[in-house]
């Protein structure tokens, strides 16, 4: 992204970042072209930008209005800091994340079936935007304790998803799951994958879903039927 | 520093070698580190802060490490060497693979909740000490992957297992030590340790043979 910061971000409409090209139009319920000359979006997507190449700490105020092909005075009709700008990122993104997944598993007619299709959901996402995997699951941890505190409940929220497995179990199968079944489960997936953003592995994220589903799977269905689902079609 | 702290000195002895001194001090030093950011968060720590809860003068931190950074890097390592050395004692004299996973993961969590400053450090505080940290973070948690690997001789399923399986527990039950940690609530932390053994073993035996390990009485 090479512009001129532009006191009005009117006529760049040929160079809108990266990431909101792709977000198809609608998305937010508005025109392209409003998105497009957006200031605020092109904020959130110039430091996604800026934080992928330097950094959270590094990252100056200066660096995010480039990106974003915006001035300055700009920034701070938005923002008041580089940390608030940050949050409002992770919160967007955060929640182009979730419609994605939650529409994958609202998809399904059966649980472990849904529970793939989200999977595979999040990592396609991860996968296709490594700038915007690299903010939400590694950058956000060095982002002070307001989005460290988003971070961890994200996490946690997808616990409710995992325990919905446990409907209609026999009881043999109840009483070996624990009450920290789901949580385990969920932070040794997020730990897989954000390791693998953090070494920059993002192209491989996809072919963890294999691994991923069967291991989620196993407690519920045993190894062979949780085998059989992820490796299938 | 805890009783169990292989630093006190023989009893008896007039003068203490010099290695002994030295190696006393950078543990007081990292422990020093661990508390304070435990307390405020590795970020807002100085080296001021670290000296004053140490006892010891500016001069000697700097004789034992180059910055705050170098400090937490070795109190990461630190910590891994012990507690390796700790599950591999633990888990010696033992003979069945479930029995070492037992006694290993027990002294596991026995250590946490001994040193919960330095579990603060190396479980939360390194993931936003920048990128030296959470490198050895992914080594600390690479290090154990091999003991678990172990149980693939030993499961039925062998050789299909997901290659990574013992990273996904390791991970899991990292972030469960994390949660915990993050509330506050180290003291009850070996309370988790059947439920740990459970979610650990169950991939390799099933879940009635890793039942009936994770509820025998504590050796």
């Amino acid at each position: 992204m090479a512009a001129e910061p532009a006191d009005s971000a009117v006529d760049q409409a040929a160079e809108y970042p990266p990431e909101l090209s792709r977000l198809p139009p609608g998305r937010h319920g508005l025109p392209r072209e409003f998105v497009v000359h957006n200031q605020h979006e092109r904020l959130i997507a110039g430091l996604a930008e800026a934080v992928a190449e330097k950094g959270f700490a590094n990252t100056t105020i200066a660096d995010i209005t480039r990106h974003a092909a915006v001035s300055r005075r700009t920034f701070y009709e938005h923002f008041t800091s580089k940390d608030e700008c940050f949050v409002k990122a992770y919160d967007t993104v955060m929640e182009q994340l979730r419609e994605r997944v939650g529409e994958a598993y609202q998809a399904e007619d059966d649980w472990p079936h849904a529970i793939k299709a989200g999977i595979a959901a999040m990592l396609a996402f991860l996968a296709t935007e490594p700038n915007l995997a690299r903010l939400c699951m590694v950058e956000a941890l060095v982002a002070g304790p307001i989005v460290v505190e988003r971070y961890d409940a994200a996490i946690q929220s997808l616990v409710p998803y995992f325990r919905k497995g446990r409907k209609g179990r026999p009881r043999e199968v109840l009483d070996r799951l624990s009450p920290t079944t789901e949580e385990a489960l969920v932070g040794g997936m997020v730990s897989l994958v954000s390791r693998r953003i953090f070494a920059g592995r993002t192209e491989d994220l996809e072919q963890l879903l294999p691994d991923l589903v069967e291991f989620a799977l196993t407690p519920y269905l045993g190894s062979a039927e949780a085998a059989k689902i992820a490796r299938e079609g | 520093m805890s009783p169990r702290s292989p630093m006190r000195p023989p009893p008896g002895r007039q003068q203490l070698p010099r290695e002994f001194i030295a190696r006393h001090q950078r543990q007081r030093i990292i422990n020093a580190l661990a508390e304070e950011a435990a307390e405020k968060g590795y970020r807002a720590v100085t080296v001021a802060d670290i000296v004053r809860r140490a006892g010891i003068a500016r001069n000697t931190f700097y004789e034992n490490f180059p910055s705050k950074e170098g400090c937490f890097l070795a109190a990461q390592e630190y910590a891994v060497e012990e507690a390796l050395r700790r599950v591999v004692e633990a888990a010696g004299g033992v003979d069945s693979w479930q029995e070492r996973v037992r006694a290993g993961l027990g002294s596991f969590l026995a250590s946490v909740a001994t040193e919960p400053a330095l579990a603060r450090a190396c479980f939360v505080e390194a993931l936003s000490a920048g990128p030296a940290a959470v490198e050895r973070y992914e080594a600390s948690l690479q290090a154990f992957v091999p003991l678990f690997r172990i149980g693939r001789k030993v499961s039925p399923q062998g050789g299909e297992l997901p290659a990574t399986l013992e990273e996904t527990i390791v991970g899991g039950i990292f972030w469960i030590l994390y949660q915990r940690i993050v509330a506050g609530e180290t003291e009850r932390i070996e309370e988790l340790l059947p439920e740990l053994i459970e979610f650990a073993l169950t991939p390799y035996v099933g879940a009635e043979a890793a039942r009936r390990t994770a509820s025998e009485p504590p050796l």
